[in-house]
C-alpha cells in the first residue's frame, strides 16, 4: 500500500472515530502543554538567578582574608590567625595586567545621623571602581572621586531609602551628613535598585575605604572585588593573585578566593536538574496518553473486526494491517502534539506578559524531548493491538466458526 | 485450475471435536459454476474458506493453478488471494466511512497501484455494473441489492479467476437476490470461475453443476454439463 494511501485511508477511520479521536488528541496535548510550561518555568527560575548573579559580573574573583579549608599538621600552638587583608595587599594587586580593576571593600555598621535624625545604618567602605564593578547607578551626584585609595576624603553616597529618612523633602546633595563622631558630605544619591543578592543597597552609606578604616580603627579589609579582563583568563588571574598575596605574607596562602562563574555554574546546574525533574514528571503523563493510545486502538481493533477480516480477504498482508492502526495512533499522536505545542506556547507567552519580569521560556530541548516521547510512547504503545489485528484470523474477524 | 485431495479440517469447538472437512476431494475447472449446498454446519462455509486461502487444511492438498498452498505463509497466500480470488459475502462487508467507488478501490490500493490507473479500472469496474451514478454514495444510502453489486465490482476489480459467494443473496430480497445472481452468471460467461454457498435451491438450482455437503463430506457431485472447461 502506498504511503499516501495509507495516510489517507488512517485519516478516514480517525476522522470517523471524532470523539474517541479527539480525546487522545487532547490527551497527548495535556502531556505536550504540560511539559513545556512546567520546563518553561523552571527555565524561568534558572535565566532568573543566572541574571541576577550575571549583574554582578562573571569576570569577578572575590578575595577574602583566611583559608576556609582545613589542612592537616600540628595544630597551631601559638594561635596562628589569617593576616588580615591590608590596603597594601590591594594596591600590590593593581600591579598585575591580569587584573583591570579592584574594589576593596569593608563593611561595619555605625549610626549616621542629619541634625537630629539617626539611623543604625550599613557603612561601605570602597574606592570608585565599585560602581563599575558591581554596576551601580546614581540618581544624582556622582560616585566616590577617583583618587589614591589611601587618601580619606570626607565624602559619602547614600542610598535612596536612607535619602529620604534622613533629609525628607530637603536636598541631600552637597550637605553634611554624620557618621558616627565624622562629618561627611553628600556627593551622590544611588538609584533605587530594588534588590541586590549581597547588600541593600538602597540603605547603605558608602564612604572611601580610607575613611571608613579610620572609622572603625582597623586596617584590615572585608575583602576585595577583583575585575578581570577576560573570563578566559579567570583561572591565571586566581593563580597570580594568590602568589602576590603570598609574596606578601611570608609566604602564607592566607587567602581564599571565590569566582562568581563557579557559584554560577552550581547554581545552572541545580536549576538544570531541577527543569529536568519537573519536565520528567510531565512526561509521565505523555506515557498516560500512550497508554490510553493503545487502549482505544486495542478497542478500535476488535470493533473494526469484520473491517480487518475483509482487509485481509482482499489480500492485505500482516504489515500492511499493524502499518494501519500504527500510522492511525501516529496520525493522532502528530495532531495532539501540534495542540499541545500551540497550547503551550500560548500558556508560555500568556504568563510571560503576566509576570514580565521573570523570564519564562521554555527550553528547545525541553519541548523537542516531549514530541519524542510522545511519538515514541505513541508509536510503541499502538504496536501492541496493531499486532493482534495483523495476528487476527479472517475467518474469525468475518465471523466464522 | 482447483485441485483438493484429501483435505480436512477439524475443529475444537467446546469439548467436542467437529470434523468440518473430512477428507474433502475436488477438482474444479476454470470457467466452471458451481453451487456448494448443503444444511448448516455441513462445512460448505468451511469449504469455501479453504479454496479462499483464508483457512489452512489440518491435512490434504490444495493446488491452486499448479500452485502447492499449504507450504506458503500467510504473506504469500494474502498475495495469492488479492491476485487470483474475489470474494463476496452474505453481509456485503462495505466499509461504511468509504463511498462506493472508494471501497471498489480498496483491492487496487492494498495491491499499490497508482491512482491514476485506479480510477480509470474503478469507473470501468462500477459501469459494468451499472452503479456509475452511486459512485460517491456511502453504503448507507445505497439498498441491499446495489450494495451486494459494490461489493461485486470490488469483487471483481482485480480481475480475479475465481469468485467465490457466500449467501449472497442471504441478506437480500427475491427480487435483488436474482439481479445479484444474474450478474453473478454473467461475469462466469466470460470466463471466470464461479462457486456459490447457498442453502436456497432455488439459486443452487441454477448452477451447472452441485456439490451437496453433509457432515463435512461430499455427498454428491452432480453436473448438468459433463465438460464445461477451457472455453
Amino acid at each position: 500500500m502506498r504511503a499516501r494511501d495509507l495516510t489517507v485511508f488512517a485519516l478516514h477511520a480517525v476522522g470517523r472515530q471524532r470523539l474517541r479521536s479527539s480525546l487522545l488528541i487532547v490527551a497527548v496535548a495535556i502531556g505536550i502543554t504540560a511539559v513545556m510550561s512546567l520546563t518553561a518555568l523552571g527555565e524561568g527560575a534558572r535565566r532568573y538567578v543566572i541574571d541576577e548573579f550575571s549583574s554582578l559580573g562573571t569576570n569577578l574573583l572575590i578575595v577574602l582574608p583566611g583559608r576556609n579549608e582545613t589542612t592537616g599538621g600540628a595544630p597551631p600552638l601559638l594561635g596562628e590567625t589569617p593576616r588580615d587583608l591590608t590596603l597594601d595587599d590591594a594596591l600590590a594587586l593593581t600591579r598585575t595586567r591580569l587584573v583591570s580593576r579592584i574594589a576593596p571593600v569593608n563593611v561595619g555598621s555605625a549610626a549616621v545621623s542629619v541634625g537630629s535624625r539617626e539611623r543604625d545604618s550599613l557603612v561601605l567602605g570602597t574606592t570608585h571602581s565599585f560602581t563599575d564593578i558591581r554596576q551601580l547607578r546614581l540618581s544624582t551626584g556622582r560616585f566616590l572621586p577617583d583618587v589614591d585609595m589611601r587618601r580619606a576624603t570626607p565624602v559619602c553616597v547614600i542610598g535612596s531609602n536612607l535619602r529620604d529618612e534622613l533629609f525628607g523633602a530637603s536636598t541631600a546633595l552637597g550637605n553634611w551628613l554624620r557618621i558616627a563622631d565624622r562629618r561627611f558630605r553628600v556627593i551622590g544619591v544611588i538609584e533605587t535598585s530594588g534588590q541586590s543578592l549581597t547588600v541593600d543597597l538602597d540603605n547603605v552609606v558608602i564612604i572611601p575605604v580610607a575613611s571608613a578604616q579610620r572609622l572603625f580603627n582597623t586596617n584590615s579589609l572585608l575583602r576585595i572585588l577583583v575585575e578581570v579582563p577576560q573570563v578566559a583568563t579567570l583561572d591565571k588571574a586566581k593563580h597570580t593573585i594568590i602568589r602576590i598575596i603570598r609574596d606578601r605574607h611570608d609566604g602564607e596562602d592566607d587567602i581564599t578566593i571565590i569566582a562568581q562563574d563557579a557559584l554560577l555554574s552550581t547554581f545552572d546546574k541545580l536549576f538544570l536538574v531541577l527543569t529536568l525533574g519537573v519536565g520528567g514528571i510531565a512526561a509521565i503523563s505523555l506515557a498516560v496518553a500512550g497508554i490510553l493510545i493503545m487502549n482505544v486502538t486495542l478497542v478500535s481493533v476488535s470493533q473494526r473486526k469484520y473491517e480487518i477480516g475483509l482487509l485481509k480477504a482482499l489480500g492485505a498482508s500482516r504489515n500492511t494491517i499493524r502499518t494501519i492502526f500504527v500510522v492511525e495512533a501516529i496520525l493522532i499522536t502528530l495532531a495532539g502534539i501540534l495542540l499541545g505545542l500551540v497550547l503551550g506556547v500560548a500558556i508560555v507567552q500568556t504568563a510571560a506578559i503576566g509576570f514580565p519580569q521573570f523570564p519564562l521560556a521554555t527550553p528547545s530541548w525541553a519541548a523537542l524531548a516531549s514530541i519524542g516521547t510522545a511519538l515514541a510512547t505513541g508509536t510503541i504503545f499502538a504496536f501492541i493491538p496493531a499486532g493482534r489485528a495483523a495476528r487476527m484470523d479472517p475467518v474469525q474477524a468475518l465471523g466464522g466458526h | 485450475m482447483i485441485r483438493l485431495r484429501s483435505i480436512n479440517r477439524i475443529f475444537e469447538v467446546g469439548e467436542q471435536t467437529v470434523h468440518a472437512l473430512d477428507d474433502v476431494s475436488l477438482t474444479i475447472n476454470a470457467g466452471e459454476y458451481l453451487s456448494i449446498m448443503g444444511p448448516s454446519g455441513s462445512g460448505k462455509s468451511t469449504l469455501l474458506n479453504m479454496l479462499g486461502l483464508l483457512d489452512r487444511p489440518d491435512s490434504g492438498q490444495y493446488k491452486l493453478d499448479d500452485i502447492e498452498t499449504s507450504a506458503l505463509n500467510d504473506d504469500a497466500l494474502a498475495a495469492i488471494r488479492r491476485n487470483k480470488i474475489g470474494f463476496i459475502f452474505q453481509a456485503f462487508h462495505l466499509i461504511a466511512r468509504l463511498s462506493a467507488a472508494e471501497n471498489v478501490e480498496l483491492p487496487l490500493m492494498l495491491a499499490g497501484q497508482q491512482s491514476k490507473l485506479r480510477r480509470h479500472r474503478v469507473l470501468e469496474t462500477l459501469s459494468a455494473l451499472d452503479l456509475s451514478d452511486r459512485a460517491n454514495h456511502q453504503p448507507a444510502q445505497l439498498s441491499g441489492g446495489q450494495r451486494q453489486r459494490v461489493a461485486i465490482a470490488r469483487a471483481i476489480a482485480m480481475r480475479p479467476q475465481v469468485l467465490l459467494a457466500d449467501e449472497p443473496t442471504g441478506n437480500l430480497d427475491r427480487q435483488s437476490g436474482n439481479d445479484v445472481i444474474d450478474v453473478l452468471e454473467a461475469l462466469n460467461r466470460d470466463g471466470l470461475t464461479l462457486l456459490v454457498v447457498t442453502h436456497d435451491p432455488d439459486i443452487g438450482g441454477r448452477a451447472k453443476r452441485r456439490i451437496r455437503m453433509v457432515d463435512g463430506r461430499i455427498e454428491s457431485d452432480t453436473a448438468l454439463v459433463a465438460k464445461h472447461a477451457r472455453a
